[in-house]
């Protein structure tokens, strides 16, 4: 779907450190799921080799809160990055090039839809985030918060039932498992498709890694965007320009 | 015919079995005790039925007033109020999961009690591993008295006061381990368990560079080395970050993007492996100091290699103790006495004393043309070399306090030869140890804290600018 013979003008679109903090947190999750499947169905026989292999229930649960800890440290370092963007870069959490859902996400949204059944001719033209890119990010976002207090209920059991009753703790194991099992499968099925097996970006779309995308690019994908750079030059993508 | 022949083949293999029966019974089993559970029925002491079940025959005799041993002349009360033990921590343990030989015959206990086998040691707390010759109950249990039967053995509680009136140790009463009075019962001058004096604090975190540490800053000194150290860090690397880029006003964020942006590509490129060859030649195998001469490759290599040897060595205790505390690797690990830790540590810091001395020499009676001494060259050296030494008095000392025997001592060999050197003259080296200590910790601090401000900078700086200028290589 690419054509090299285009011109190569290239636009950042994810600094270092969220290309950084994607990759940390690819890992972080990765182990998260791969440890706590690994808790869930513990008597499964591969996952018995597995166990012996991470050092037995134990080790497995180590590992498990070393993961959960690494990854929320990134999240934690994106929440500092926030304010540090907010507050001394000046920058501007809202508008179009915003990670905020909004209205407009609803209408592309059915749009799209309109668009899937032959009801439209041209998808809907997508701002720098389209829909399901900001339900990826508050997926991960809300997930890590509501995992993250299940987890630390049933990490230290005697310190929350001390003030609420106890069976938050099983309902936190509830929780956590059937939200591990969404997540996973949001993830790790319907992520990793939509930015690799979608024909708009197949083979996989990189810019999460290279931290650049190409003018065909954002004209293509995200039509809203280029608007809206074209329009004024202090468009929230237009961090450096590079000629490659 | 036949019959006959499986009549006399049965009755040769009736006798040949009753010989090897009454072979086996009138062997004489004198080397084990005989064991009550081989016969009796053992109980499962892993359910709570079993605990209680075994409990309940230990009472048995053990809730007589009259139950006691003789120690000389005089008698012990081994009665066990069963109140008392019901609320202690342990009232859900069965008495034989801890006392592990004494159900047999003769009915004695040689081994003492055994915690180790659920609980690990230095598992939790920096204070178990500087006691390994110290038996558990020694500190754990109320009674106040410890003792050291033979010269080098195990730390433990003591059966008879120094009047020589027995204890019945029979209560099974836990100190308050919060409580630092429980220390005093060794740590107090002139104790005759070898301990120091005073009760130390523990090892910082900042020690990992040297020794086995665990994972707190701890006594206020380490907090001021690392919150000084950090400041400086912190002052050189905001040093980098100024001026500005592309004509900005404000443009450490500039800097820090475009910096970041370069790391990212050169990482994510061909380049990384020019860059892993800089790592490895330059700034580990120092071959920019080669160049310019054995001698000084040398003399660096001796402090640089040895840090580097001792720190990685306590790098691999710390993750050992934390992924397996209580395995025997760990346990080999954390006990300094331990020969191959001992040696390994005594010859690394000899190195570093060699190379200290060796670039003293250099800077003060050699002159060689390309040596310019400054201050802060001497000092740096000064610093390391009173390390070293302090580190070599303060472990001979221990050694000469603690009373270690030669043959586990010869291991750290030069520390074993500065306590025989103490051994000449007491001047009273159980006080002295803890201050000697305390020098020793200083000069770390100091290390610590004068790190980003003067030679020892180059700690930093030398393998970032060998990086940076990896091209050049």
């Amino acid at each position: 779907m690419r054509r090299q013979n285009l011109e190569q003008e290239t636009y950042q679109r994810f600094s270092v450190l969220q290309r950084l903090l994607h990759i940390l947190i690819a890992i972080g999750f990765t182990g998260l799921a791969i440890t706590g499947f690994a808790r869930a169905f513990s008597s499964v026989g591969i996952v018995r080799a597995l166990s012996w292999f991470l050092g037995g229930a134990d080790g497995i649960v180590s590992l498990h809160r070393f993961f959960a800890v690494f990854t929320y440290v990134c999240v934690v370092v994106h929440g500092l990055w926030l304010f540090y963007f907010k507050i001394i870069l000046k920058g501007s959490l809202t508008g179009r090039g915003s990670m905020l859902p909004c209205k407009k996400d609803l209408e592309t949204f059915l749009e799209h839809v309109r668009y899937f059944f032959a009801q439209r001719k041209e998808p809907p033209s997508f701002d720098r985030f389209a829909y399901w890119e900001k339900m990826d990010y508050w997926a991960f976002f809300i997930g890590m918060q509501t995992m993250g207090i299940t987890g630390l209920f049933m990490w230290f059991p005697e310190f929350f039932s001390s003030f609420l009753p106890g069976y938050f703790i099983n309902l936190a194991q509830l929780l956590h498992f059937y939200e591990a099992l969404m997540a996973v499968i949001v993830k790790m099925f319907i992520h990793t498709i939509v930015v690799t097996l979608r024909p708009e970006v197949y083979p996989a779309d990189l810019s999460i890694f290279t931290g650049k995308v190409t003018k065909e690019e954002i004209i293509r994908h995200h039509p809203g965007e280029w608007e809206a750079m074209s329009a004024s030059t202090e468009g929230a993508a237009v961090v450096k320009k590079e000629t490659t | 015919m036949k019959t006959r022949f499986l009549v006399l083949a049965l009755a040769t293999g009736a006798i040949a079995l009753s010989l090897f029966a009454l072979w086996t019974v009138r062997t004489p089993r004198t080397e084990q005790p005989l064991q009550c559970l081989d016969c009796h029925r053992s109980r499962n002491i892993n359910t709570n039925e079993g605990i209680q079940s075994s409990q309940a025959f230990c009472y048995e005799c053990h809730k007589q007033p009259d139950c006691q041993r003789s120690l000389g002349t005089r008698k012990v009360s081994l009665q066990v109020e069963s109140a008392d033990f019901r609320n202690s921590r342990h009232q859900y343990v069965a008495c034989i999961h801890c006392h592990t030989d004494v159900a047999r015959s003769p009915h004695k206990s040689v081994l003492g009690v055994q915690c180790l086998g659920c609980h690990p040691v230095g598992g939790d707390g920096p204070v178990h591993s500087e006691h390994l010759r110290v038996r558990c109950e020694a500190c754990h249990t109320a009674s106040p008295f410890v003792e050291r039967d033979q010269p080098g053995g195990p730390i433990k509680l003591a059966h008879v006061t120094p009047d020589g009136v027995p204890i019945s140790l029979a209560a099974h009463k836990q100190t308050d381990v919060g409580n630092k009075e429980f220390c005093d019962r060794c740590h107090h001058a002139g104790n005759m368990v070898g301990a120091p004096a005073a009760v130390l604090p523990s090892k910082s975190f900042l020690c990992i560079v040297c020794h086995y540490s665990p994972l707190a800053i701890g006594h206020p000194m380490f907090w001021a080395a690392l919150i000084i150290g950090l400041i400086g860090l912190a002052g050189l690397i905001c040093f980098w970050f100024r001026g500005s880029v592309e004509a900005e006003k404000v443009s450490a964020h500039k800097k820090l993007s475009l910096g970041s942006e370069l790391v990212w590509s050169k990482v994510f490129s061909r380049e990384f492996f020019s860059i892993l060859k800089t790592i490895f030649l330059d700034v580990l195998l120092q071959r920019r100091i080669l160049a310019a001469g054995v001698r000084r490759w040398a003399i660096h290599s001796l402090i640089y290699y040895s840090f580097l040897a001792r720190f990685l060595l306590s790098v691999f205790t710390l993750i050992v103790q934390k992924t397996s505390p209580g395995s025997q690797l760990a346990l080999s690990l954390i006990d300094k006495n331990n020969g191959f830790i001992a040696a390994t540590n005594d010859v690394l810091g000899l190195f570093i004393l060699v190379g200290v001395l060796w670039a003293l020499l250099m800077r003060f009676y050699v002159k060689p043309d390309y040596v310019e001494t400054k201050e802060q060259d001497t000092f740096a050296l000064a610093l390391i070399g009173l390390l070293t030494l302090t580190g070599f008095l303060a472990e001979g000392m221990r050694i000469y306090i603690t009373g270690i025997p030669v043959d586990v001592a010869a291991s750290s060999f030069v520390g074993y030869l500065c306590s025989r050197l103490f051994a000449l003259a007491d001047l009273g080296w159980q006080t002295v140890y803890g201050y000697m200590w305390y020098f020793h910790a200083a000069c770390w601090a100091v290390f610590i804290a004068y790190l980003p401000f003067g030679k020892l900078r180059h700690i930093v700086t030398t393998p970032l600018s060998l990086l940076i200028n990896y091209k050049k290589a």
